[in-house]
């Protein structure tokens, strides 16, 4: 019995074609080695040519095209007709399509993304309730770094199912900030100030024209609406410059910021709180031993 | 394998010492490319225009550090003062590593670095088929350079620039800087400064219409700097030609200063090179 077993392996063994084996396997080795050399130098060319979108889908499909180009020629050498494998392919294709749908539609809504190229690589967008910079578009998900370097992985249906909003498409922003001004303040005067810090400001632009609108009367505020126009990579740090200038103008120049005050309600008839004023002299000295209570 | 970025300006040795005794007006005035030899621990001091820079040489680094200050009365001239002073330690300092024996500095005027929409103070017209110089004046950025080869490692705007935003809406365009001019059309009326260049912009109206001009956009990045015999600073001039709509306008710069400056040395090379010829389109919006 153990023989037989011995014998059968012998011939099974004795029955592949070892060289044919290596040689496909050389093949493809040889394939991921060159793919990985030409897409890194495809890479490199392109760095300082292209955008790093371009780049990367660039290095992407250079790579894989060699690869499919050395399995291809790695099958052919193990013996594969590769009519068959197509075949196989095609089959193999429905059967874990209808298996992994959500792996397909992320795949097919890749495409999708990157024809239509709502985003590019390095843009900052905000997704499915998520802000942050693109770090890179795959095959079926998009990942995200968030300013408090968190890594998000955001599937593609997702994005192509939900609002997008680019914050890095067009080069300069919008900022608009309130502010609350009394009732008693001239609302012309503050306008004027305003306009007038945004000429100063370094990075607020000449044009588009900065403007002020007056949005409503708040319970203890006249709101203003003060916006202009910053390069889009300066928008936080204008925010809150702008907003420090604006706070040291407005006490510089006297003008009154409101805020919300509160009351304390004394009682059912709203009496006022008696306050006593005591003498220091009555104070009990608690420094001094209290020499009746001793005795 | 990249080379370091150096300050292209190319003068012999005896070139810079016949400079010096040619334009250097007094002992404690800065010049423009001229190398100076520093000591190890001495600092030197600019005051030029709206800025104060100090560039300090040490055993192992070189340090700068640069201040804008907005100041009612500017000084017309550049003082220096070389010393062992240095500022408050509010100024923030940046530092470079020394290598060899470099004790040299020079100081390399340059343009800026994108276009500067010129805003003059009162509109100017100019008539259907009229022509018009305009002298303009622009800030300058000092670049500093270091050792024999001057070797570019910082540049320092003069005055702090505005920004604006030139394009047919929010989507299209391109950042610019802005300045304010008198858009004074008599040379003589041109206040020469050392940290600013002169640039004449010869604008032909070949319209049946008169051309208000409102503001317009100066190719910055493509101007070089030259200097003349007064130890003025030029660049070489602008033309634009309106011929049907504003937006059309096309735009030339010349190759050399114009006569009116008079014989000129090279200073500083343009920011960035014109690669058609002579014609230039790269503005979006030469008017506004």
């Amino acid at each position: 019995m153990l023989d037989q077993l011995k014998h059968m392996a012998a011939s099974v063994v004795d029955g592949i074609a070892w060289g044919q084996w290596f040689s496909s396997l050389f093949l493809f080795g040889l394939g991921l080695l060159l793919a990985t050399f030409a897409a890194r130098s495809v890479s490199r060319f392109m760095a300082k040519r292209a955008s790093r979108h371009h780049t990367v889908m660039l290095k992407r499909l250079v790579f894989y095209v060699i690869v499919v180009i050395f399995a291809v020629a790695a099958l052919r050498e193990a013996g594969f007709s590769l009519d068959v494998v197509l075949g196989a392919a095609g089959i193999l294709t429905v059967a874990i399509g209808f298996a992994s749908q959500t792996s397909a539609s992320n795949m097919i809504s890749g495409l999708f993304l990157l024809v239509e190229k709502p985003f590019e690589i390095g843009d900052v967008i905000e997704a499915d309730a998520t802000i942050g910079e693109v770090v890179s578009i795959d095959m079926l998900s998009v990942k995200l770094r968030t300013p408090d370097n968190l890594y998000v992985r955001i599937p593609n249906e997702t994005l192509i199912k939900t609002k997008v909003v680019n914050r890095f498409r067009f080069p300069i922003r919008r900022l608009d900030l309130t502010v609350g001004i009394a009732y008693a303040e001239d609302v012309e005067r503050v306008e004027k100030l305003l306009l007038a810090l945004a000429e100063k400001h370094p990075t607020c632009l000449k044009e588009p024209n900065p403007f002020v609108l007056v949005t409503g009367f708040g319970q203890s505020s006249v709101d203003v609406q003060f916006s202009f126009w910053v390069p889009r990579e300066k928008l936080e740090a204008s925010r809150s410059s702008m907003m420090i200038a604006v706070k040291k103008m407005l006490d510089r120049e006297k003008v009154e910021i409101p805020f919300p005050h509160t009351s304390i309600y004394a009682g059912s008839h709203s009496e006022p709180f008696r306050v006593q004023l005591m003498a220091p002299q009555n104070l009990p000295d608690k420094e001094q031993p209290d020499v009746q209570k001793d005795s | 394998m990249k080379q370091p970025a150096e300050c292209s300006l190319k003068h012999s040795p005896q070139h810079s010492a016949a400079a010096d005794q040619r334009w250097k007006s007094s002992s404690d005035d800065g010049l423009w490319a001229s190398p100076y030899t520093l000591k190890s621990g001495e600092t030197q001091h600019h005051s030029l225009g709206h800025s104060q820079i100090w560039v300090t040489l040490l055993d192992m680094e070189w340090q700068i550090r640069s201040q804008q200050e907005e100041q009612q009365q500017v000084p017309k001239d550049w003082k220096l003062v070389t010393g062992h002073s240095l500022p408050s330690s509010d100024i923030p300092v940046q530092r470079f590593i020394r290598n060899g024996d470099a004790e040299m500095v020079t100081y390399v005027p340059a343009m800026a670095d994108r276009p500067t929409v010129i805003r003059p103070y009162q509109p100017l017209t100019i008539a259907a088929e009229g022509q018009c110089i305009i002298y303009v004046g622009t800030a300058l950025w000092m670049n500093v350079c270091i050792g024999p080869k001057q070797l570019l490692v910082a540049s320092i705007p003069l005055s702090e620039p505005s920004l604006t935003w030139v394009g047919s809406n929010t989507m299209e365009g391109e950042l610019c800087y802005s300045a304010q001019s008198y858009a004074r059309l008599a040379l003589e009326a041109v206040p020469k400064r050392p940290w600013r260049a002169v640039t004449p912009v010869n604008i032909h109206n070949r319209r049946p219409q008169p051309l208000l001009v409102e503001r317009f956009n100066l190719p910055t990045q493509l101007l070089s700097i030259h200097r003349n015999h007064l130890g003025q600073l030029w660049t070489p001039g602008v033309n634009v030609e309106v011929d049907t709509d504003v937006n059309a306008a096309s735009m030339r710069v010349d190759p050399s200063p114009p006569p009116a400056a008079g014989p000129c040395e090279p200073l500083g090379p343009a920011r960035e090179q014109v690669s058609r010829g002579r014609f230039v389109r790269t503005l979006d919006r030469i008017f506004g």
